[in-house]
């Protein structure tokens, strides 16, 4: 059919040339939220608040790099045509996790006595003895860094041959591309797992829950999809991909949002099933610990914010790709992720009800790191074309149904009926 | 003699198109396209919208789900309590995995009956299968009827029409009921 696309229809050209000093405003001014919140930490519980607080942005920004890590690592394994345009940002994103967050990483190490409680007990503890050689800090360093080891590996070479693709257009790069994809798809299942395990879980290390990794995965995945969406919407407004997108994509970004909407809902949900039907108390602890107090109210919040209003909301078809529905549902996602995130880690040190006096510490490290990892991930979208030029489907994406050597001179007349 | 309506033969995807575009604007109303594969565009011209089928989906399922909810209730809490495993006799987790499966029960025949439904299926005979070169609307024959209880509907202005929208082997279609 007719590949000429109609962009009038588009409001005008979104300017954010006047934010561009917003990545650096974030960064100095939650630095100093940050810093002040340290000290006063310090003065008060010897630094257990900026710990906690650190971990949890830290996973924050975590979850949306390694959820676009998995976005790209399934565009190569199904060969996707309709993922094209959005695959250079989110690889951009994906890079973010080596060397950035892994220097974003350093402060928890500083801070782990103060955070993960196995590793000032006493080891007469079983629970902590069994896995002696991981819980210690030692321990827990290398095992970390085997992560972002990986995680380096994995996201740099997708990024050499999907930019190495854009001068050859060789074959050879989609063939390594999907190499990278095929052991990568395993490694990240393991390294998720084994991240979200140690950095998250084992702050209440006497709990088990084998569902643990792919709940933190469904929650990865959902957020960076949310995260995805907002900035399709915007460098479609500004003109960067109008070309390469169609409604297609935001139609199916719509139904990636609202199947992890309900895969995450589904992994929570069993997750806690499973704990209340076997009514054991080793497990039991974890959840009536959320129960207490305004945690409560923070897991009611969850399952009306973080499952019900989303689900609704994007459950008719035509809303996947209205912008006023699906923008705000992204907003939300991101507060509802946050919360989801605090409730995971913080009651370990506030079992009693969510701490609202580390909110401005929390935003501080929250705009220190986004506006770091924001000015990076800039830095690159700047420096590289913004889509792949010459993946061999970028043509489709664009809704051109001809092979790439026929085009542009055979381009029916007729507007094609064929 | 009951008339279903005027029936034209097209040859290509953009003949028909373009013929279902002239239709459309001279203001007919009940009026349908039969063709061998989905064509491009087709939905815009007739202004389809999206099906029904989705909302009694949805309510089949919601119902399904809210009934064994129900029944869980009736029977375990107030028919015949009954304590089960330490638990309370009637708490919304316990009820939520077999409410699930049979929402995803009701949901699908929901889907299936909705869609048999609003399709006015099974039956027997459609009047358009008396005309000889229907068969070929799964072939390579591009077909449009118009409907005889369409208001603007008239026998010799409608077949005019579909003559000079480049229609041929134009057939009055008798409604055989």
């Amino acid at each position: 059919m007719s590949s000429h696309k109609d962009t009038t229809h588009l409001p005008p050209k979104l300017d954010l040339s006047g934010w561009s000093r917003l990545p650096s405003v974030l960064m100095v001014g939650g630095g100093i939220l940050s810093v002040v919140g340290a000290l006063i930490s310090f003065k008060h519980d010897g630094g257990t608040a900026f710990g906690f607080s650190w971990l949890f942005a830290f996973i924050f920004y975590l979850t949306i790099a390694l959820g676009s890590l998995f976005l790209v690592i399934v565009h190569h394994l199904t060969d996707a045509g309709w993922s094209v345009p959005i695959r250079r940002f989110c690889e951009h994103l994906a890079s973010l996790l080596f060397p950035w967050l892994a220097i974003l990483f350093l402060p928890v190490i500083l801070f782990a006595p103060k955070i993960f409680t196995w590793l000032t007990l006493p080891a007469a503890d079983e629970l902590i003895r069994a896995r002696a050689p991981v819980f210690t800090l030692a321990g827990f360093v290398i095992v970390s860094a085997t992560f972002f080891g990986v995680w380096w590996l994995l996201t740099s070479r997708l990024r050499y041959w999907s930019l190495r693709q854009d001068v050859t257009g060789d074959a050879l790069c989609v063939q390594k591309m999907r190499f990278h994809s095929g052991w990568g798809i395993l490694a990240f299942a393991a390294t998720i797992t084994g991240a979200s395990v140690l950095w998250v879980k084992s702050l209440q290390y006497q709990w088990f829950s084998a569902i643990y990794g792919v709940y933190f995965f469904s929650d990865c995945t959902w957020i960076a999809l949310a995260t995805v969406y907002v900035i399709t919407v915007i460098l479609q407004r500004q003109r960067i991909l109008d070309g390469v997108l169609h409604d297609s994509q935001f139609y199916f970004l719509g139904v990636w949002f609202f199947a992890f909407t309900v895969f995450s809902a589904y992994t929570e949900f069993a997750q806690y099933f499973v704990v209340w039907n076997a009514n054991m108390p080793t497990e039991t602890f974890w959840y009536l610990i959320r129960e207490r107090g305004s945690w409560w109210w923070v897991s009611m919040i969850l399952i009306v914010g973080h499952f019900f209003v989303p689900f609704f909301l994007l459950l008719p078809v035509k809303a996947k790709s209205n912008f006023k529905i699906v923008l705000p549902v992204c907003a939300l996602a991101w507060l509802m992720h946050a919360l989801d995130l605090s409730f995971n880690i913080l009651p370990a040190a506030r079992p009693d009800g969510y701490p609202l006096k580390w909110i401005p510490l929390q935003l501080g490290c929250l705009a220190f790191m986004g506006g770091f990892l924001s000015w990076v991930f800039l830095k690159k979208f700047a420096s590289h074309p913004p889509y792949p030029q010459r993946d061999p489907r970028v043509l489709e994406a664009m809704g051109i149904g001809l092979e790439p050597e026929e085009y542009p001179d055979t381009l029916p007349a007729n507007g094609g009926d064929r | 003699m009951k008339h279903f309506g005027i029936i034209a033969e097209f040859d290509s995807p953009a003949a028909i198109l373009s013929a279902a575009e002239k239709v459309r604007d001279a203001g007919y109303q009940r009026w349908d396209t039969f063709t061998p594969f989905p064509i491009h565009g087709m939905e815009k011209v007739m202004k389809l919208g999206n099906s029904l089928v989705g909302w009694v989906s949805l309510a089949m399922g919601a119902g399904a789900f809210l009934s064994v909810v129900g029944l869980i209730w009736y029977a375990n809490a107030f028919d015949y309590p009954l304590i089960v495993g330490g638990k309370p006799m009637f708490s919304p987790p316990m009820t939520f995995v077999p409410a699930y499966i049979m929402m995803i029960m009701g949901g699908a025949v929901g889907a299936l009956v909705g869609m048999l439904g609003l399709n006015q299926l099974p039956r027997l005979h459609h009047p358009l299968f008396a005309n000889k070169n229907f068969a070929l609307a799964s072939r390579d024959k591009f077909f449009l009827a118009i409907g005889a209880t369409d208001p603007k509907f008239s026998e010799n202005e409608t077949r005019k029409l579909l003559e000079e929208i480049g229609g041929v082997n134009i057939e009055l279609v008798e409604d055989a009921d």
